[in-house]
């Protein structure tokens, strides 16, 4: 048959191939764009979309008043130059000791000229008085790198405690390895229930709990991750390949010999990637509950904030941004080796 | 050995959605001996098959393994001297070749230790004899299934498949995902070690040349009945076109 003559046949009756944009699909589309536009008016799109043009132009340098770039010269002017130092009034260390200064400080010494009433005379009198400080000059970024290491560590045990409350939540609300449809509801209700408040709530009240510091993040991490990994590792496991465990139950394997050897081998490196990930984004996550007390570099930021000290807070979040930004290179690098 | 190995009995098998995959199937293979199941896709052969280690459940007639009837009771001690090897192999694809043979070893294997990973150092050597008896090498035993050839994989199926020290083996089209070259080397290798070891075979196949060559005993199903029981001496071309007339007529 030649090609032209292909071309010319009729339709084969009963045959029509789909379409490419089907009715269906189109009111869907619609339907979107219609959502989108009434909630864009209520977060206010609009006027972002203005906000964001004039600061692009007066940044251009335009001669345009722009409420946004006056905002960002503001928060850059107060958090630069950054604090590095830490200069301590000596008169309030305790049990100063002269003679052992810490590494590379020195004491500075500061006169002022105070105006004082003379009782006797009823004049105001100039004095000099002297204040002496304790000055480290790089004291407040070893301060905040103690900080981080401690983001770090609320980071890895909320995750070393979630890896470990998460397994046997997924193995029971795993459908072909409950035990029976009870324990699968209860653990399916405790996976979802344990993803269902967001770690700065669960921060703010076990602070009220267990009171400020580290514990109260290490626990609202570990919580949330916990149901995290538990629903993704579950449904790695129902979804593992069957054909090996059906071979090693034929042979007369129990349950816990099948998980053990066709299960597990199958969805570890998909678990370990899972862990990482959570590990990952726990650093983050440690940093933004500090500021609801639960320790680490937020705690800090939070009560430098409250006492306007800016130029601290401008070196907590330049060190925030190092941080987070070698763990990403170093977490992909790990990843493209190992995984 | 005289005595017969598996004996099926009238067996039937409906599935839950009206699909009639055996229907009154009965024929008896002698201990030792390689029985070829032959038939077209869909003609039952992997029903059958798994009908004798409980993978699937006859609802009519009855399995006989070494003298003892499969029942709900006997299944779970039969079935650990039952072993099955698949056309897709069925490995723990992520997993070592060492993992995989071992797993060979795991009904007879306590479950704490097998929990554990603790397996007997008399398990150890047999699958390392096993891994070099089906034609593998010591540098395959750390590498991934899923870095082996299709044939490989194969060889480690049956490796594993002899941990157990299986009076019967249960083998699903072992060789349909290979090539031909490779299929007859597998086959020669299946053959060899179950006669080594005094173990009968079941081995199901779709094709003829393989089944002529290897079987002593071809049983043909077409449509879930037995329509052929006997040695490849006596498989003849008009039991072929029986075979396959009815799928012609099927199709229509
Ligand atoms: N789990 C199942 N549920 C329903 N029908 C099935 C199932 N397994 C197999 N069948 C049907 O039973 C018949 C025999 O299948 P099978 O034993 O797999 O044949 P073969 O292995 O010879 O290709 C086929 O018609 C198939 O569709
Ligand atoms: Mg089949």
């Amino acid at each position: 048959m030649t090609g032209a003559s292909l071309a010319e046949r009729r339709a084969v009756a009963g045959w029509a191939f789909p379409r490419w944009l089907e009715t269906r699909t189109l009111v869907v589309i619609l339907l979107a764009v219609g959502l989108l536009i009434q909630t864009g008016r209520h977060v206010e799109v609009d006027r972002m979309v203005r906000l964001t043009g004039d600061a692009l132009m007066a940044a251009a340098g335009l001669d345009v008043d722009s409420q946004v770039a006056r905002g960002v010269e503001k928060i850059a002017g107060s958090l630069f130059p950054l604090q590095v130092a830490k200069r301590t009034d000596i008169s309030r260390i305790e049990g100063f000791d002269r003679t052992e200064l810490p590494l590379l400080a020195h004491i500075e010494t500061v006169a002022h000229q105070v105006e004082r009433m003379n009782p006797e005379t009823l004049t105001m009198e100039a004095h000099t008085e002297t204040v002496e400080f304790l000055v480290e000059p790089v004291g407040y970024l070893i301060h905040v790198a103690a900080k981080l290491v401690e983001t770090l560590e609320i980071a890895l045990w909320g995750t070393v405690i979630a890896i470990v409350m998460s397994a046997p939540l997924a193995f029971f609300s795993a459908s072909n390895l409950t035990l029976n449809r009870y324990t699968y509801m209860i653990a399916r209700a405790l996976v979802s229930g344990l993803r269902a408040v967001p770690e700065l709530v669960s921060a703010l009240f076990l602070v009220m709990a267990y009171g400020f510091g580290p514990i109260a993040g290490v626990l609202a991490l570990a919580i949330y991750s916990a149901g995290f990994l538990g629903k993704f590792f579950a449904e790695d496991i129902e979804n593992s390949d069957v054909k090996p465990q059906e071979a090693l139950r034929a042979i007369g394997a129990n349950k816990l010999k099948v998980l053990c050897h066709a299960i597990l081998p199958d969805v570890m490196p998909q678990y370990i990637a899972y862990a990482l990930y959570v590990l990952d984004r726990n650093v983050r996550t440690a940093t933004v509950i500090g500021i609801v007390g639960a320790g680490g570099i937020g705690q800090e930021l939070k009560g430098r904030f409250d006492m306007f000290n800016y130029s601290h807070v401008g070196t907590i979040l330049v060190a925030i941004f190092v941080m987070v930004f070698v763990i990403d290179q170093l977490a992909a690098r790990l990843r493209r080796r190992y995984l | 050995m005289s005595f017969d190995a598996v004996v099926f009995a009238g067996i039937g098998k409906t599935f839950a959605d009206g699909t009639q995959a055996l229907n009154d199937v009965s024929f008896t293979v002698a201990a030792g001996e390689f029985c070829v199941i032959l038939g077209p896709s869909g003609s039952g052969k992997s029903t059958l098959l798994r009908t004798v280690n409980g993978l699937a459940v006859p609802d009519a007639g009855c399995i006989v393994l070494s003298g003892e009837a499969l029942t709900p009771i006997t299944l779970p001690r039969l079935r650990r001297r039952v072993a099955m090897i698949y056309q897709q192999f069925a490995l723990v694809n992520r997993a070592s070749v060492a993992h995989n043979v071992i797993a060979g070893a795991l009904p007879a294997t306590p479950t704490l230790r097998a929990v554990l990973g603790l397996f007997g150092a008399k398990d150890k050597q047999k699958a390392c004899d096993l891994l070099a008896a089906v034609g593998l090498a010591p540098e395959h035993l750390t590498r991934r299934v899923s870095e082996l050839s299709g044939g490989q994989q194969q060889r480690v199926g049956i490796a594993r498949a002899f941990m157990a020290d299986p009076t019967a083996i249960l083998a699903d089209e072992p060789v349909a995902s290979l090539d031909p070259r490779t299929s007859r080397d597998i086959m020669t290798l299946l053959r060899r070690e179950a006669r080594e070891r005094g173990a009968t075979v079941l081995c199901s196949l779709h094709q003829l040349d393989l089944a002529m060559e290897f079987a002593d005993r071809i049983v043909a199903l077409r449509n879930g009945e037995a329509i052929f029981n006997g040695p490849p001496s006596a498989f003849t071309a008009s039991v072929e076109t029986r075979i396959y007339a009815v799928d012609k007529a099927r199709a229509s």
